[in-house]
Formats: structure tokens, sequence, C-alpha cells
């Protein structure tokens, strides 16, 4: 319980650094979101129209520790303020409307990357020195490897310019709107393909060796030569006594991925034109919109934490030595 | 994380690189995969593969839609108010698509193309400007358009400062009263004479008094169902990701548009669009392209076609005159001698445009250049001529580089916006260049907001910028040598960042800002570029070029170099003109 209280205080402290940090970074970036728009506009717009463009935001004139003292007081209940960018709309608008398509990107291809990968290392261990084993891992390694953004570009002028196989951009086809239907929801899958997919390309290899990795030195314990002693079938070897040990390193790596599914998928979004929170992100900052950017550090930052803090928590229950610890 | 996972070095470039439409240029320069990428299968041919779902793309039902790119966005937010300023957070087609000015300023014609106003016409002591408002416009809700309605957004916009507007604010200050006389009369009384103020009151956008008139705060006021006199008023669609606007059956322009709707697939970045583009999907768009021949065009030469007319303003070498030697005009004028402008843009612009001549305007101004101050001999490119004169200036050469007479060496650093590869090419290549007359120069890139907020107070030695440019010179020569703009180092200026004004200059705009006599301000406007050629406030290197680009499978009549009624660039006032004459192509 102590290391509960502990555990839970030193999350508290990391929030509020964070919080902090949301503050004060993009306020000691030079210029103001007038400057911004100067750049965008490169001297097409009179000074005069900036200036009252500037006022219009609302860039504030208060001393810092109140403008601070404001900013902890809204993010207590809730309130982000108003986008520049999308100015008059709020922050939390902003955010849920990308938010969705972040967590359905990021989202799937955690998942998918991690239940592949796990399987697969799985096998190749069980099969050590098969055809799997020894081109599988270090083939993945490679593909990972490769810059990121690379892999999707690629992707994207092959599968999607060249040849047309997938879609350019979006999250869904320019023809269909919104709604519950299954040509609405098949086109979704059909975009999701190459952001989703180049994305686990890139993670497999990771997911797949430390997963072979785990797995070898678990089937080298007693326990498991126990189970193959009593003549279990090899299946349920493998399954319920090797993988399910052995998967511990994968299950907490797995919690932290999720934690980083909302600011992980940023360039896959600009590559690919996906309409998620990493984009807009990068309008945020472009645009020097303060409120904007704050609102999606402070969700990021709390989504690691979170992740984080789950993962420790969930550890309590899983190790009793850190109970002690 | 994928991020870390990779490298924060190219988060950190996306991030900055991210900055303004340059970006694809910039990822040549630093990543290069999406250029070469394009440039390859531009050159083999193999895009033709890709087009299939081009035609269908701008097909909605039975209305064809042309599809457009002008703004870089994540997810589109609908916001249709045009009092909130152009670029802002309002989407593109409000201004010139939705709501119309009283004329349109039509930069390449040099010359106000009458809008929603017949005619105007300045009183004797040019302190009332009168505006006849166009008689039998509608807004597309069908009430009657009248000069109550003018009056009524220029009120607004005197009253509320925190209105960015998309002109007005030039003007509102020196604005006593705007009155509507009649259904079909708008009367603006001057409080001081402005003669210039028509230009700005022209542009502004008249929005209905009878919907304005009713809501609380126009500054936060969304306008999601507008009510426009402008030819494309129906938003047929709205999602994050694309909106439509279709064809205002109550439009005033017999027959027009003959365009039924525009469409507007969000595009994050300018990679985006090039793909998009280089795909046939987009109909009509104003981006910076390279090698636009083999990026572009190539991938399908018959409908494929660019226009970059260099009527933008003049693109500078600021030298910081508040720094000494620049406030010495021999050093100025050496150091112009020293830079070869036709090797900047033959490599930083891809000859998208030519060399400046002396009078520091842009080809928007051919009618007023006087050749007596065009042909000075400061902006051709002459290393003997420029040496000599720092000789004679008494800064001789100690090595490789000169010193002040006082000893000091002229080492200084170049300003200029990291990622905007054009511009820092153009520096590299005159970093070099005055490398042979004994001055040493580092370019330095700053992230744009450090590199504006340095330029703006004074706070730099030698920067690349741009220039101001308006209808007429005014606003060009009162932003680059006059008191008007001038700031002491330190404070903030948003024009004349160099530190430079001279007297007689000061004398000069206020005369032509009091005539609307247009031979008087010809004439002045000519002792204007007489003064610009012989003090060299700055050193002019190319005029900008506007960017505009078409693709004619789809939809005709856009401006080009052989058809140039107006600028092809969709950020320009003329997109109102270009809109209305644009045609489908008839179907063979």
């Amino acid at each position: 319980m102590e290391y509960v209280i502990r555990r839970i205080g030193f999350y508290a402290l990391a929030a509020w650094a964070s919080l902090t940090l949301n503050f004060l970074l993009p306020r000691m970036m030079p210029g103001n979101p007038g400057d911004a728009l100067a750049a965008q506009m490169q001297g097409r717009v009179p000074p005069e129209t900036l200036a009252a463009m500037a006022q219009a935001y609302g860039i504030s004139d208060d001393p810092i520790w109140r403008q601070y003292i404001s900013y902890i007081g809204n993010v207590f209940r809730g309130e982000l303020g108003v986008s520049i960018s999308a100015f008059p709309a709020p922050v939390s608008e902003v955010i849920q409307t990308a938010l969705g398509w972040t967590l359905l990107v990021g989202g799937v291809s955690v998942v998918v990357a991690f239940i592949v990968g796990t399987s697969l290392g799985m096998v190749a261990a069980w099969r050590r020195g098969s055809w799997l084993d020894s081109v599988l891992p270090p083939f993945l390694q490679l593909f990972g490897s490769f810059p990121y953004f690379w892999v999707a570009m690629l992707a994207l002028f092959f599968l999607g310019l060249q040849w047309g196989v997938f879609p350019l951009r979006h999250s869904y086809s320019n023809d269909l709107s919104p709604e519950f239907s299954l040509a609405f929801f098949s086109s979704v899958g059909y975009h999701l393909v190459m952001p989703a997919g180049t994305i686990i390309v890139v993670a497999l290899g990771g997911w797949v060796l430390s997963m072979r990795n785990s797995m070898i030195s678990t089937l080298s314990e007693d326990y498991v030569m126990m189970a193959e002693a009593k003549g279990l079938s090899q299946r349920r070897v493998m399954f319920s006594y090797a993988a399910r040990n052995a998967m511990l390193p994968n299950l907490t790596q797995f919690g932290m991925a999720l934690g980083f599914v909302i600011g992980g998928s940023l360039i896959t979004e600009i590559v690919f034109a996906y309409p998620g929170l990493g984009y807009q992100l990068i309008t945020a900052v472009r645009r020097l919109d303060y409120p904007l950017m704050q609102g999606i550090f402070l969700l990021i930052t709390m989504a690691v934490l979170a992740a984080n803090l789950i993962v420790d928590l969930l550890y309590v229950r899983l190790d009793p030595r850190v109970r002690r610890g | 994380m994928t991020i870390k996972k990779h490298d924060d070095s190219l988060f950190a470039q996306l991030l900055a690189g991210a900055i303004d439409r340059r970006e694809f240029m910039r990822r040549a320069g630093t990543i290069s995969a999406a250029p070469m990428l394009m440039k390859g299968a531009a050159a083999s041919g193999a895009l033709a593969l890709a087009a299939p779902a081009a035609g269908a793309y701008a097909q909605d039902g039975d209305v064809l839609l042309m599809t457009v790119n002008n703004e870089q966005q994540g997810t589109w937010s609908r916001n249709f108010n045009p009092l909130l300023g152009e670029g802002s957070s309002c989407r593109w087609p409000t201004h010139f698509g939705i709501y119309e000015p009283l004329f349109v300023w039509n930069t390449i014609q040099s010359e106000a193309v009458p809008w929603l106003a017949e005619s105007w016409a300045f009183s004797e002591d040019n302190l009332t400007l009168t505006f006849n408002i166009r008689q039998g416009v509608t807004w597309s809700d069908g009430t009657p358009f009248t000069a109550n309605d003018v009056a009524f957004t220029w009120n607004l916009m005197i009253g509320n400062e925190a209105l960015p507007g998309n002109g007005a604010r030039t003007a509102a200050p020196r604005l006593a009263s705007v009155e509507a006389t009649d259904d079909a009369t708008a009367v603006f009384t001057f409080s001081e004479v402005f003669t210039i103020g028509l230009y700005p009151i022209g542009a502004q956008l008249i929005v209905p008094e009878h919907i304005f008139s009713t809501i609380e705060d126009p500054v936060t006021f969304v306008n999601e169902e507008p009510v426009g006199t402008g030819p494309f008023t129906e938003v047929a669609r709205f999602e994050t990701q694309i909106f439509e606007l279709h064809a205002n059956p109550n439009y005033w322009q017999e027959g027009k548009p003959a365009v039924q709707g525009l469409r507007l697939p969000v595009f994050p970045s300018n990679e985006a669009v090039q793909l998009a583009a280089v795909n046939g999907e987009i109909d009509w768009q104003a981006n910076f392209i390279p090698d636009i021949e083999n990026v572009y065009v190539s991938a399908d030469p018959e409908h494929h076609n660019w226009w970059f007319p260099p009527t933008g303003a003049v693109v500078h070498l600021y030298l910081n005159n508040a720094v000494a030697p620049f406030d010495n005009v021999d050093v100025r004028k050496a150091i112009s001698m020293a830079i070869n402008r036709e090797q900047i843009v033959a490599i930083a612009m891809f000859d998208y445009t030519h060399p400046a001549d002396s009078s520091g305007l842009s080809d928007a101004f051919e009618s007023w250049k006087n050749e007596a101050a065009t042909g000075a001999d400061w902006v051709s490119y002459d290393p003997d001529a420029a040496n000599e004169l720092l000789d004679a200036a008494g800064f001789a050469r100690d090595g490789d580089v000169r010193r002040t007479p006082e000893g000091e060496a002229l080492e200084y650093e170049l300003n200029v916006v990291s990622g905007w590869s054009d511009w820092v090419q153009a520096c590299d290549i005159m970093s070099r260049n005055l490398e042979e007359i004994g001055v040493r120069v580092t370019v330095q890139p700053y992230d744009f907001t450090a590199w504006i907020t340095r330029v703006q107070e004074g706070d730099f030695t030698m920067s690349i910028g741009w220039s101001s440019q308006g209808a007429t010179v005014f606003e060009f020569y009162r932003g680059v040598m006059s008191n008007d703009t001038l700031e002491p180092v330190g404070e903030s200026a948003g024009e004349n960042w160099h530190r430079f004004a001279l007297e007689e200059v000061d004398t000069l705009i206020a005369a032509f800002a009091a005539t609307s006599v247009e031979e008087e301000q010809r004439e002045i406007a000519d002792q204007l570029q007489v003064l610009y050629a012989e003090h060299a406030p700055a050193v002019p290197l190319f005029p900008g070029p506007q960017w505009g680009q078409f693709n004619s499978s789809r939809f005709t009549g856009f401006p080009s170099e052989e058809n140039p009624y107006a600028i092809l660039s969709t950020y320009a006032a003329e997109r109102g003109i270009v809109m209305t004459t644009v045609t489908p192509v008839e179907e063979a």
C-alpha cells in the first residue's frame, strides 16, 4: 500500500511538472501568433491588419504568473481555452474532431503489431533454428531500422501514387459522409491500411525480437521441461506454459505503447494526410496557437503518465517483489 | 513511440519545416525523399498510371465542382466570417467567393474593376469619397443589397478595432464618418486627406446588415450559414476533411458563375497538395513548386499549366542603416554591385523571376517606372566597380577582408528564415559574391518568428526580406524610406526594418496621398524612384513571383501569360474575377 501511495505521489508531481512545462514551453518560443500569420502571408497583409488580428485573438498581456495561475485553474475545470488557428473554436472541440482518428490509427497499429509480433516471436522461439526463426527476425529488424518517414513515403509513392492500390490521403472517401453504413466503414478500413500498415511494419521487429528472446529463456526453465515430460501437447506447452510467462515484458511494453498512441502517429498523419491530432499539433506550432499546443501536449503527457501509472500498479499485482520494494 | 524510435532531429525538422508553403522545398533539401521520388516518376512518365480516380474525384452527383487548394490545415473548422481577415481562421472562399468588395484591384492590369460599386469619385478637396453602389444586387437569401450594407460594414469596422477585415484597418483611423445617403450612394468622409484610402476601402468585403446587426460579437461569430453577394454562397457539405460550396442562385452577374461549385479537400502540407496536383486532382492552386516543368507539368503536359508573373513585392537585402558602415551609401551600393542577381534568379528561383531594377518596384508597376531611375549602375553585377567604390570610401583591404577606416573588419551575419530554401540559397550566393569584395558574410538561419522579431526590432546587420506593395507605389516607398514607418532600434517596426528615412520622401508621400489626380501621383512617383535610385536605402534583389497553377482537363478560362486578364494566384484579390470567368470544359 505504501508503495502504491508513493507511486501516486510521484505521478502527481510528474503531472504538475508537465503541466508547468506545457505552459512555459510555448511561451519560450519567440514571436506571437500575429507574427506567425505574417509568415504565412509574407507581407501580403498590411501591418495594421496584423495588429488587429493579434487583438482579436486575445493575446494576453497579463504578467506571466497571473497567466500561469489562471491556466492551472482552467485545466482543473477542463477549460482549455480558444484555439487561435481555428478561432474562435474552443480547443476541446478541435481536439475532439481529431482525437478519434488518432486513436483509431494509433490503436489499431499498436494492437495489431503487438498481437502479430508477439505470436511470431513465440513461434520463432518455439521452432528455434527453423527457416522462420533465422529469416524473419533479421528481416523485420531491417525494416524496423529504416526511418519511418522513408517507409511511409515509399508506401505512399508506390502503393498510392504509382499503382493506385490505396488512397493517397484522408480517413475516408470524399464521396461519402460519416454515417452508420457498410460503405462508410469499409472506406475507413481501406483508408487505414497504409497509415496503420506502415507503422506495423516498422514496429513489428521490436515485438518479435523481444518476445523471441524472452521465450527462449523461458523455454529453458524447469517447469517447461516438466510440462513436456508430463506428455502435454506441444500446443499446450507452448501457449500455457512458455508463452504465458514469456509475454510479461511485452505486456509491459504494450501498456507503455498505448500511452504513446496519442502522440505517436504524428509523421504518419502528415505523410498520409490523415486528419488526426498529429497534424493539428503541427498546425498549432506553425501558427503559434498556444492554447491548442497546450491542449494537445496536455493530452499526450497525461496519456503517457496514465499508461505508466497503470503499468506500475499492474506490476504490484503481477510481481510480489515490487510490493516490498 | 514512433517518433522517438527514429530520429529526433527529423521530428524537429518537421515541426520547423511545416512553417509554410515552402516546406516542400525544404524537404527537398533536408529529407530529399519526396521531390526525388516525384521527379523520378515524372521523368519515367509513370504517373499516368495513377490517374483513374481523378475523373471521378470532382464529380458529385450531377454537379461538376472545381477542386481548389489555398489553405493548408489539419481539419476544416466551419468559419465563414469575412471580417476576420484573409489567411486567418475563416475559410478561403469566404473572401471573394461568398463576400465581395466594392471593387477588385487588378494587379496585372493595374486598374480597379468595379464590383459592388459601379463608380466612385473624390470631392474637390479630396475629403469626401462617394461610391455609386450597384443596383439590382441581392444577398443570397434574396434581400436586396444597398448602400446601407456598405455603411453598416464600415461603421462596424470603425467601432471595433479587433476586427482585422481585409483592408479596412489602414483606412479606418482616417475616416470621420461613413453614411448611406440613399440606397445607391455611400459617402466616406475623411478626417484628413488620404486619397490612398480609396484602395483599402474598395477592397473591404461588404457584409449584410440584416444578418450582422443581430449578432453579439462580430469577432467570435463563425457564420456557419453565410449570406453573401458572391458567386459561391451555398454550403452544400461541410466535414472536417472536405467542404463544398455551390453556386449562388441569386448571383448578380448574369449567367455566372459558369462553375457549379467549389470543392475543398483538406491538405495538411505542401507535399500532400503536390501529390494530388501531380495526380491531376486539383484544378486550381497557388504553390511554390521547385523545378515545376519536371515536377508538375511533365506529369500531364497537355493540361498542367503554371504562370508565375513577377508582380509580387520585390525581395530585398536589407542593410541595417543603424549599424555603421551601412549608413554609408557607397557601402550599400558596393554591396549591391557585388551581388550576382542573374545567378540568384537562375539558381535559387529556378528562373521564375528576373533581377530587380534600381527603382525597387515589381512588374506590377511597369507603367509607373521612371527610366531616369531604373537604369542606375548599382544594381548590375560589377565586382570591380564595387571594389573601387570601397577603396575610394576608405575601406582598405587587409588580406581577404576589408576594414573600416576605424579598423573594424567587414564581417557580418546575414539573417534568413531557416527552411525557406529559395531565400537560403540566395543568401549563400550573396555570401560567396561578397567575399570577392572583401566583405565576409556568414549566413545565419533563424526560425521564422525569431527572424521576424529580429528584423522588426532592428536587431540585425544584414537580412533578406520582403517589402510592402499596395495598389500604388505609395506603400512601397513609405515602407522603405520614410519617417512614417521608421521606429528606433529596439522597437517593433512592421516595415522599414533597415531604419532608413529621408525627409524629402515624407513630403513626397504626403503629397501623393493628398491628391486624387493620377498625373500628379505619377509625377511624385517619378521623384520617389529617383530618390530610391540615388540613396539605395535597401538592396533590391528580384520581384516575387506570384504562384499559380491550373489543370485544364476539367475547367478552362484561367488567366495565363497569353491571356493575362488577372493574376492566377488563388490568394490574390483577383480570384473574384477568375472564379466568375472560368468555365467547365465542354464535353466532347
